[in-house]
């Protein structure tokens, strides 16, 4: 920021937004549209960078005569109100519960091979996370982490359209909010989805760095 | 022949174009109507339909360059950014990836250790009796450690004996205490998350715990003797 040029106002302002952030323990992501980066931060401190494949506006449109695209006022703090890193999650629960067995008593089912002490690992891994997903913002826009963007033409969206014009005439289809659309490697999606909660803030930041 | 001798010759009319049958032209219209149904209907439908349309960010300044006198921008930025200073890390610090299951040392900058952990599921336990809920998440955002000890030992929760589909014995019950399974070194985060070794070394790389971090002997030993209390720990 140092120099004779004057300092740019939506950089100032990006950094007054970020300098707001720090002041809690949370990690939050900085969406830099310019440098097509997403990056994982606490405290101002860069965590890990997610470089992205293309950032664009996803908006249900008619086929013929589609609007001009919602345009994005930023530098903006946006919350995620719903994500699938809350949503997507597994439950356990046993049926019952029955009494520890006392010491030199054993249970009717012992298990044949003794396990060692301790908390029992999962049994099951993990289920793999998506590579695709939506989060709800608080903007009432959507955060659409993809693979890849949605494909643009003629002929893919007049296939779109048939398919989804067909599945409204069967009284089914589906309006989606205006999303802002992150395509990035599949492993990088599947990285960041545990990140998508609700309350993680995303600064999107503007100007030069 | 003729009087005369001559032979005449009688002009034969010429072969005719073959007819084409009826059937084909039925067929060609039929067609041709068929092909204008399925080109009229797609159109209908397609008109009813709203397929997802991507357009390139178009960014809006929410601020104007008018409003802001460069003088007092300065001001700002210098302000802001002192902000950020005063809170970025320093120092020896650990950040956990909980996803790739990696832990991470560093000492004013420099990387000083990369150790494969284990960190929690993300499971959600219920308990059947009253509905209360855990997740086994590890923590996001900065944490600092508040205690080490060697040779930890550890005071089981009630989940630990729920996931078991046991009864939660008192909380004095020597049931409740383990002193084995947390490894040589416990370093303590607040609310009970604590980096720690581990009997089961195969699950090391892996989302297996209740949200605590684990790790091999040799990692933990190092972690523990760089690591002095007071270290941010950044958890993402």
């Amino acid at each position: 920021m140092a120099g004779d040029s004057p300092p740019d106002p939506a950089r100032v302002v990006s950094l007054e937004l970020e300098a707001s952030l720090v002041k809690k323990p949370q990690v939050y992501l900085v969406l830099d549209p310019p440098r097509r980066a997403l990056e994982v931060r606490s405290r101002g401190h860069v965590l890990d960078v997610i470089t992205l494949a293309g950032i664009e506006v996803v908006t249900q449109q008619p086929l013929l005569g589609a609007g001009t695209p919602p345009v994005v006022p930023v530098p903006a703090i946006w919350t995620v109100k719903s994500g699938p890193g809350d949503t997507d999650r597994e439950i356990i629960a046993p049926d019952s519960l029955r009494p520890m067995p006392k010491e030199g008593e054993e249970e009717e089912e012992a298990s044949p091979t003794p396990a060692p002490p301790g908390p029992t690992p999962t049994a099951t891994p993990v289920p793999e996370p998506p590579a695709s997903y939506r989060a709800q913002l608080d903007t009432g826009w959507d955060l659409w982490v993809c693979e890849a963007l949605p494909a643009s033409g003629f002929w893919p969206r007049l296939t779109a359209a048939v398919r989804d014009g067909w599945a409204r005439l069967r009284g089914g289809g589906e309006d989606l909010p205006p999303a802002l659309a992150l395509a990035m490697s599949s492993d990088d999606a599947k990285r960041i989805h545990h990140l998508l909660r609700v309350g993680m803030p995303i600064l999107v930041v503007a100007g030069a760095s | 022949m003729s009087s005369d001798g001559h032979i005449l010759l009688v002009p034969t009319p010429p072969p005719r174009p073959p007819r084409p049958s009826r059937w084909k032209l039925v067929l060609a219209i039929l067609v041709v109507v068929l092909a204008l149904l399925v080109a009229g209907s797609t159109l209908v439908v397609a008109r009813v339909g709203r397929p997802l349309d991507s357009s390139p960010l178009v960014t809006a300044a929410a601020v104007s360059d008018e409003s802001f006198e460069p003088e007092k921008l300065r001001r700002r930025a210098t302000v802001a950014a002192a902000a950020l200073d005063k809170v970025r890390p320093r120092g020896t610090i650990i950040v956990v990836d909980t996803f790739r299951n990696r832990l991470r040392l560093y000492k004013d900058g420099e990387l000083l250790r990369v150790a494969v952990c284990s960190t929690g599921t993300g499971r959600v336990l219920r308990d059947p009796r009253t509905g209360r809920q855990w997740v086994f998440d590890t923590p996001m955002g900065e944490r600092q450690i508040i205690n080490k000890r060697k040779n930890p030992v550890w005071a089981k929760p009630d989940w630990a004996f729920i996931e078991e589909g046991y009864l939660p014995p008192p909380r004095d019950s020597e049931e409740r205490f383990d002193d084995v399974s947390l490894g040589d070194y416990g370093i303590y985060m607040p609310e009970g998350y604590i980096i720690h070794g581990t009997l089961f070394k195969t699950l090391l790389g892996r989302r297996v715990t209740h949200g605590c971090v684990r790790l091999g002997d040799e990692d933990l030993e190092f972690v523990y003797k760089n690591v002095p209390i007071g270290s941010r720990v950044y958890l993402y």
